[in-house]
């Protein structure tokens, strides 16, 4: 019943994101196995899994880089694989490495993707600038990506995306290779910014405080990219006792001992 | 009078007494590879300059001109033949620069044309078996215009270089990167501008770095053969009149452009490439 009236609700203010029976299949290794899920417009969802899981094959067949074997994939409305150019500008993506051009500064990095959308470069540049600041980078703007600590690097990608002004944010493990107190800093800066914005991310990861952090919603995958649990974490994070409920059921979903940090 | 250095040195352990000063002075000098290696350079140099005087006493001067006799043709040179300076230098330029481009072009239809790729790399592998020699004695007989055949030496022997360099440093293009920019859909020809072309720059300025020397000896010996003017050329002549110190004077000149050369390419590198921590720091 709870299901049936979410998805109307769903429907009613139109996913941003929509799977519906994914399948993928490397080899003879069915990766994703009839996956349907969907994202709600300024929705913060986590997608949440083990190492092999399936995750960046599911961000991949959501980006459009990797073509779903069968099922119906929607994004902003429009097929991500077959209408690739058409979500040009409305979706951006953040990976586990910073992935900066190292020849290009950070506030020239952070532009990038509004040079790519044909942005007059004036305008790019203090859109860039702004960004860089809401994700306390500013003073940093001229240096170059090896003169910046790990977690400033994660930050220029971070604003890289953000600065496009996407209708969808795609976080891939963004958090997950920088020490605890970086991430942690690094992740409540950057959902400020997110839901400030009003911005639908789909932020995948292994680490369990990620989700419990950031997310409205988490949706844990199991094995095949089977949806092992899916509940809305809004409470938990501002409730401690809530949160430490949450994790404990989060926990049993994954399965058995949870190593957290063996990426 | 005490340099900063020498101060910096003196306040680091106890004030040296008598002679260890010089001591000082000494670990100083032995401990900096630049000033080091700039010495040894010096050395080298007066050890060669006595030899070529000594030898100087005991042959003819058309077999070992004193050095003294060789920076007087080098002075006359400097005031006589410039224009010959001028037209090696302007060669070299020519063909470089054509080179570069065109072994750009051939390196990017490798890389990006999957139809293309195996011709174009048999051609040019095929190239880079064909020695200098051949193209030097084919050119004489294919062009009557010696600023053609030098140009065409010159291009035959550079471009393979430029294409073979090109198509390595593509496919070293990082995967991650290439994902990265593709996230944001852009047209190939933005992918060219942002990605493809600023990471193939250092592969070009490398390549132009190691063959710049290659070329300098290279558009000398094709003037030697193919043309009666420039520095090739020139030498060639110094030889054949037995003027000795003629031909160590066009030597000493080849070696401090060769420095020049390198130094050039260098600070260019060290411009363009600052981004590169590692070549930086080298
Ligand atoms: N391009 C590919 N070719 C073959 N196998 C792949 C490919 N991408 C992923 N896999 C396999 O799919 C499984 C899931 O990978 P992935 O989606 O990267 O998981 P996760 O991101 O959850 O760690 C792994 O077993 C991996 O080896
Ligand atoms: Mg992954």
């Amino acid at each position: 019943m709870n299901m049936l009236a979410k998805s109307f609700d769903a429907v009613a203010t139109a996913p941003v994101i929509s799977l519906r029976g994914v399948r993928k299949k490397f080899g003879g290794h069915l990766v994703v196995d009839n996956l349907s899920f969907n994202v709600g417009r300024g929705e913060i969802v986590t997608l949440l899994g083990r190492t092999g899981a399936g995750k960046t094959t599911v961000l991949n067949i959501i980006m459009g880089t990797m073509r779903a074997d069968a099922g119906a994939v929607s994004v902003a409305g429009a097929d991500p694989y077959g209408e690739f150019k058409s979500l040009k500008g409305k979706l951006a993506v953040a990976f586990q490495t910073d992935r900066l051009l190292p020849w290009r500064t950070a506030v020239e990095n952070a532009e990038l993707g509004l040079l790519i959308l044909g942005i007059d470069r004036k305008i790019a540049r203090a859109k860039a600038i702004e960004c860089l600041a809401s994700v306390n980078l500013a003073g940093s703007e001229h240096k170059r990506p090896h003169e910046l600590s790990g977690g400033m690097r994660q930050r220029v990608s971070l604003a890289r995306a953000l600065a496009v002004d996407p209708e969808l944010i795609l976080l891939d493990e963004s958090f997950s290779q920088l020490d605890h107190v970086t991430s942690r800093s690094l992740r409540a800066d950057f959902c400020k910014v997110a839901r400030q914005f009003g911005k639908t991310c789909l932020i995948v990861t292994h680490r369990i405080d990620d989700a419990l952090e950031m997310a409205d919603r988490v949706i844990v995958l199991g094995p095949g990219a089977r949806i092992m649990l899916e509940m809305p974490l809004a409470e938990a994070r501002l409730n401690e006792q809530t949160r430490e409920q949450c994790r404990a059921q989060i926990e049993t979903a994954l399965g058995g001992h949870n190593e957290d940090d063996n990426n | 009078m005490q340099t900063a250095q020498d101060r910096a040195i003196a306040t680091e352990s106890e004030p040296p007494p008598d002679g260890g000063r010089a001591a000082a002075l000494f670990k100083f000098v032995v401990t900096r590879p630049s000033i080091r290696e700039a010495g040894a350079t010096v050395v080298v140099v007066l050890i060669l300059l006595a030899a070529m005087q000594i030898a100087s006493w005991y042959v003819p001067d058309y077999i070992m001109p004193s050095p003294e006799a060789v920076s007087g043709a080098i002075w006359r040179l400097a005031h006589t033949d410039y224009f010959h300076v001028l037209a090696t230098l302007g060669r070299l330029a020519a063909a470089l620069s054509f080179s570069l481009v065109a072994g750009v072009l051939l390196g990017l239809v490798m890389a990006l044309s999957p139809l293309l790729r195996p011709f174009v790399r048999s051609l040019v592998v095929i190239d880079t078996g064909i020695p200098a020699l051949s193209w030097i004695l084919l050119a004489v007989f294919w062009f009557k215009n010696p600023e053609k055949r030098i140009f065409f030496i010159l291009v035959m022997i550079l471009i393979p270089f430029y294409a073979l360099s090109i198509y390595d440093g593509f496919r070293a293009l990082p995967k991650d990167l290439v994902d990265m920019i593709e996230s944001f859909r852009p047209s190939q020809w933005q992918t060219l501008r942002y990605l493809i072309v600023p990471h193939l720059v250092p592969y070009v300025i490398l390549t132009t770095k190691s063959v710049i020397g290659y070329a300098t000896r290279m558009v000398i010996f094709a003037e030697l053969v193919a043309s009666a003017i420039g520095v090739g050329s020139r030498m060639g002549l110094a030889q054949s009149t037995f003027h000795m110190d003629e031909v160590l004077a066009w030597t000493f000149f080849l070696v401090v452009l060769n420095i020049v050369l390198q130094l050039l390419v260098t600070a260019i590198e060290k411009a363009a490439l600052g981004w590169r921590q590692e070549a930086a720091v080298r």
